[in-house]
């Protein structure tokens, strides 16, 4: 019977912060022991729900900051998941932690649980800066509770944000953070979102964020120094030692099943998306939406999945599903300007056209 | 004469633009009972949406109106004008199917540029002219002074004429008194062999082409066979009718009436605006005399976006053409753009408002090209050109000397202005002619200028210069020679046709220095620099670079949110197809229309 289970990515969405950040657009909230209690209640039930016949193959707890939930409440969670799937053994097991919502106890906790990947946000290592964003740990908070992880975890990774200071700053933080001894980084660029406090201050030039050109030099840079100190790119805004990738986010973007349980979250099963809904009343109702991937859809996602990352395309599949990218004459083009590299049926983008993808993929999409 | 006819005036309002002629109207319709209340909405002739949008009258628009006075039922047929001075082509079609003609004077603003010029087209169509003041209900209304002005510039008796406020509804029944008793009624024999103007025409899916006609002779009906004097083609009409202001069948148009008629006529070529109709039994030896033909003066690129929908861009513009005579196109192939067409227009609003009407009428995506004029090329060989596609110009050294067309340029303006104008005058290497203090309020100026330089941005800078206080009006009196040279713009080292503009020399290094900084500002960063040129011959003028793009968004797919990256993608995606490529340089569509818009930002 064990043996004919389907593999599948499993995220949590805990959507609990001590504060918002002032550019976070996720969906997350403050909350008090009532509100975590009644979430709980009914992501168990939302995941009691969901059809037999899966193994986990990685389970990721993402918010939010999942490191605020009460622990018996995580575990109540854990429980739940163990009765619904079978965790494989290898399974890989992520933790997202704010640096200011860990202690000794809770790591001890999460490891006795099964957590064996640890996600830490970082951000930045610059005082001004992490207070400006409203982030509630300081530099030497952050270091120090990094320090605690890698005591617990072999496997831990760090997020720092692109685009808040001068381009020189990342590589010095990321320098810092690989002496600890994490295995993983993963750089993503600022977005300034609309309905967000970042967005008033940007407007009202209370902040100022850094140029493009600046943001795509700190990139580069980041890139370089990352590649020399033996981190791979095997996406976009992912670096890690070898065997470190995180199996989770390949999922992703290797088109494979995923499922998400909780607020706002994702999934993706049999070639059809799901959306829950992100107003917490409407999710507890059980709305969601969804949207068959099919025909054009599939072929723009495996376009965008599939460049960013080392994955890249299968002109082969493309083939079946009836486009033919050979055709297109963007594609020829930057097969020839050495913008794609193409090897044997692959195409993968050249990594130093990274910053530029969007531009690359939406001239690709048929 | 037959003593019906007595009863039945046909008239048409005339007016500088925003003057109230489609307020008038409206009251006039109300006020008549010929819409109830409740079907009432303001400017109920300006039923295109583009009209009713910009507040304007574009086309035609006649709807008949019953009114009791002494006791006796009149029948009053009104015919609505555009009153923009691109539009008097327009203008001179229905007034040659009335008797009369209201002329409406804004009581604040007094007599203006089009409200003489549309006043010299009544009288040039033997109308009795009836001056009516309107606005009078605003605080600024004066309304002695513009009896005076009424009186004095145009020379129309205004000593008792009505004065109403159409948009409050005050004296307005003073004017049907005066359309009935100023106004002649139609002469006409209803016996006689049938004579009838086709003063507009439209198509409809189900008639065929209709055509609004002015019956002057005879009678026509449902079964009659008719004949188009110009086409020398013979229909049976199908159906006849009049407008209350919807169509409405009835059994028979006579003498004097004004109304449509439909026969089956499928081929939209078959029907000219101005031709007669008459009986295709009896008919009359000589037609109605028709309307000159228009010559377009102002020409641009019409490309289908889509390079497949070259055929229902022409089949659009076919119809188009049957209810705007003045209309004119030609195919036309640019390296840039494709397959498309070089259109003619009466100026620079009736080419916004073709293109306006293609995109929503129509729905097309359409690219345009920035508005040109037709020189005159005279080669050292002796041949002469007409070119109104800057591509087109020969090269320099085959080219003798090239001649613009030269419009006279009639300014209103209070004398506070009058600087400001003649500095924009000579800006526009305009020649002054005459300048007459009409009252203390009012200053007249005559300029002859290049109507290249008007159809630039001349209407723009006299707005913004005169605080919208001047008006102005033109007619094309010849061509005069000029040192006109065509500066050429290079996209990454590549000619792109349709930016192309012919400018005099004096104003090439100007005028190419700011197209290459608007295409700078317009063209996206690509993946590698792109360098805009603009160039004489090969003679560089100016220079810009566009960097290369550096870094789009590298967005968090947090938690597996696919579908949102996947339809940002596809929203930009889609607003590349707006996009055109010359040479590896992708443009958008609006560049091409830039050209004309260089003074924007200033």
């Amino acid at each position: 019977m064990k043996n004919n289970l389907k593999e599948i990515s499993v995220y949590i969405h805990l959507p609990f912060c001590e504060r918002k950040c002032l550019y976070c657009a996720f969906t997350s909230f403050v909350s008090s022991d009532d509100v975590q209690k009644e979430y709980v209640k009914h992501l168990i039930k939302e995941i009691e729900n969901f059809k037999d016949g899966y193994k986990a193959k990685t389970i990721y707890f993402g918010g939010g900051t999942p490191s605020v939930l009460r622990l018996d409440l995580l575990g109540k969670i854990f429980d739940a998941l163990k009765n619904k799937f079978e965790i494989e053994k290898d399974a890989e097991i992520t933790m997202e932690v704010n640096p200011n919502s860990v202690d000794e106890e809770k790591l001890g906790f999460y490891k006795r649980l099964g957590v064996n990947r640890l996600s830490m946000g970082i951000q930045s290592l610059n005082d001004k800066t992490l207070k400006k964003l409203g982030r509630l740990h300081t530099k030497k908070e952050a270091l120090y509770e990094l320090q605690l992880a890698t005591k617990f975890f072999d496997n831990v990774s760090c997020d720092l944000i692109l685009g808040l200071e001068k381009e020189k700053n990342v590589v010095k933080y990321a320098r810092k953070l690989i002496k600890f001894g994490i295995k993983h980084i993963s750089c993503y660029i600022l977005e300034v979102h609309e309905n967000t406090p970042l967005y008033s201050l940007v407007k009202n030039k209370k902040y100022q964020p850094l140029n493009d050109e600046a943001v795509a030099k700190s990139y580069e840079e980041l890139r370089k120094f990352l590649e020399k100190q033996g981190f791979n790119q095997y996406e976009i805004s992912n670096f890690s030692l070898l065997g470190f990738e995180s199996k989770h986010n390949l999922a992703y973007w290797s088109y494979d099943d995923y499922v998400g349980f909780g607020l706002s979250s994702h999934s993706f099963l049999d070639g059809v998306r799901y959306e829950n809904s992100s107003n917490l009343k409407d999710y507890y109702e059980g709305k969601r939406q969804s949207e068959a991937i099919i025909n054009d859809k599939e072929i723009e996602e495996r376009i965008l999945l599939g460049l960013r990352c080392k994955n890249g395309i299968d002109l082969e599949k493309l083939k079946n599903l009836g486009y033919i990218l050979e055709k297109n004459e963007f594609f020829m083009q930057f097969l020839e300007k050495n913008i794609l590299k193409k090897v044997n049926n692959k195409v993968f983008l050249n990594p130093n056209y990274y910053a530029v993808s969007d531009f690359i993929i939406e001239h690709l999409l048929p | 004469m037959n003593d019906e006819l007595k009863y039945i005036r046909n008239f048409c309002i005339i007016a500088h633009i925003d003057h109230g002629k489609s307020t008038l109207a409206d009251r006039l319709i109300e006020l008549t009972g010929t819409v109830s209340k409740r079907e009432m909405q303001d400017q109920i002739l300006d039923s295109m949406e583009l009209e009713r949008e910009k507040g304007i009258t574009i086309k035609l628009a006649p709807t008949r109106l019953i009114y009791e006075y002494e006791g006796k039922e009149y029948t009053l047929n009104l015919i609505d004008t555009p009153g923009h001075v691109d539009f008097t082509y327009e203008v001179s079609r229905s007034l040659a199917a009335c008797e009369g003609a209201l002329l409406l004077v804004d009581a604040s603003q007094g007599v203006e540029a089009q409200t003489l010029a549309n006043t010299y087209l009544a009288l040039d169509n033997n109308l009795e002219t009836v001056p009516v003041i309107n606005k009078i209900d605003l605080p600024s209304a004066r309304v002695d002074e513009v009896k005076a002005e009424i009186e004095d510039v145009i020379g129309l008796d205004a000593h008792d004429c009505p004065c109403i406020s159409a948009k409050e509804g005050t004296n307005v029944e003073d004017v049907l008194k005066a359309i009935i008793e100023k106004i002649p009624c139609p002469k006409g024999d209803e016996n006689g062999k049938l004579k009838c103007l086709i003063f507009d025409s439209h198509y409809d899916n189900f008639k065929g082409a209709i055509c609004l006609i002015r019956v002057f002779e005879g009678t026509v009906k449902k079964g009659d066979k008719i004949l188009m004097m110009q086409t020398n083609k013979v229909f049976e009409v199908t159906e006849v009718g009049i407008f209350v202001p919807n169509t409405k069948e009835v059994n028979l148009l006579k003498a004097g009436d004004v109304g449509y008629l439909a026969g089956s006529i499928k081929t939209i070529s078959d029907v000219k605006v101005g031709d007669t109709i008459t009986s295709a039994d009896n008919p009359i030896s000589s037609p109605l005399a028709g309307y000159k033909e228009v010559q377009p003066v102002v020409f641009c690129g019409i490309f289908p976006v889509d390079g497949a929908k070259y055929g229902e861009l022409k089949d659009s513009l076919d119809k188009l053409k049957l209810n705007d005579a003045s209309l004119q196109f030609s195919p036309e192939n640019s390296t840039a753009l494709g397959y498309g067409f070089r259109c003619g227009f009466l100026g620079l609003l009736h080419l916004e408002i073709i293109t306006e009407r293609l995109e929503r009428e129509f729905n097309l995506d359409i690219i345009t090209t920035a508005p040109s004029v037709s020189y005159r090329v005279f080669k050292t060989n002796g041949d002469v050109l007409e070119i109104s596609n800057p591509s087109n110009l020969p090269p320099q050294v085959e080219i003798d000397h090239i001649e613009e067309p030269m419009v006279k340029v009639n300014v209103f303006t209070p004398p506070d202005y009058v600087g400001a104008i003649m500095d924009l005058c000579q800006d526009k290497r305009g020649v002054y002619k005459n300048m007459t203090y009409l009252d203390k309020r009012r200053v007249e100026l005559n300029y002859e200028l290049p109507l290249g330089e008007i159809i630039y941005d001349f209407f723009d800078s006299l707005k913004s210069r005169t605080h919208g206080y001047a008006s102005f009006d033109y007619e094309f009196f010849g061509y005069s020679p000029a040192d006109l040279v065509r500066v050429d713009i290079l996209l990454n080292g590549e000619k792109c046709d349709a930016l192309s503009m012919i400018v005099h020399k004096d104003k090439a290094y100007t005028r190419g220095r700011e197209l290459a900084e608007r295409l700078k500002k317009i063209i996206p960063r690509q993946l590698f620099e792109v360098p805009i040129q603009a160039c004489i011959g090969n003679k560089i003028i100016a220079r810009e670079t566009i960097s290369a793009l550096r870094k789009d968004v590298l967005a968090k797919c947090y938690g597996g949110d696919i579908s949102r990256k996947r339809k940002l993608l596809e929203k930009q995606k889609e607003g590349k197809k707006k996009m055109r490529k010359i040479g590896s340089v992708e443009i958008p569509s609006e560049a091409f229309m830039s050209i004309l818009k260089l003074n924007d930002e200033e």
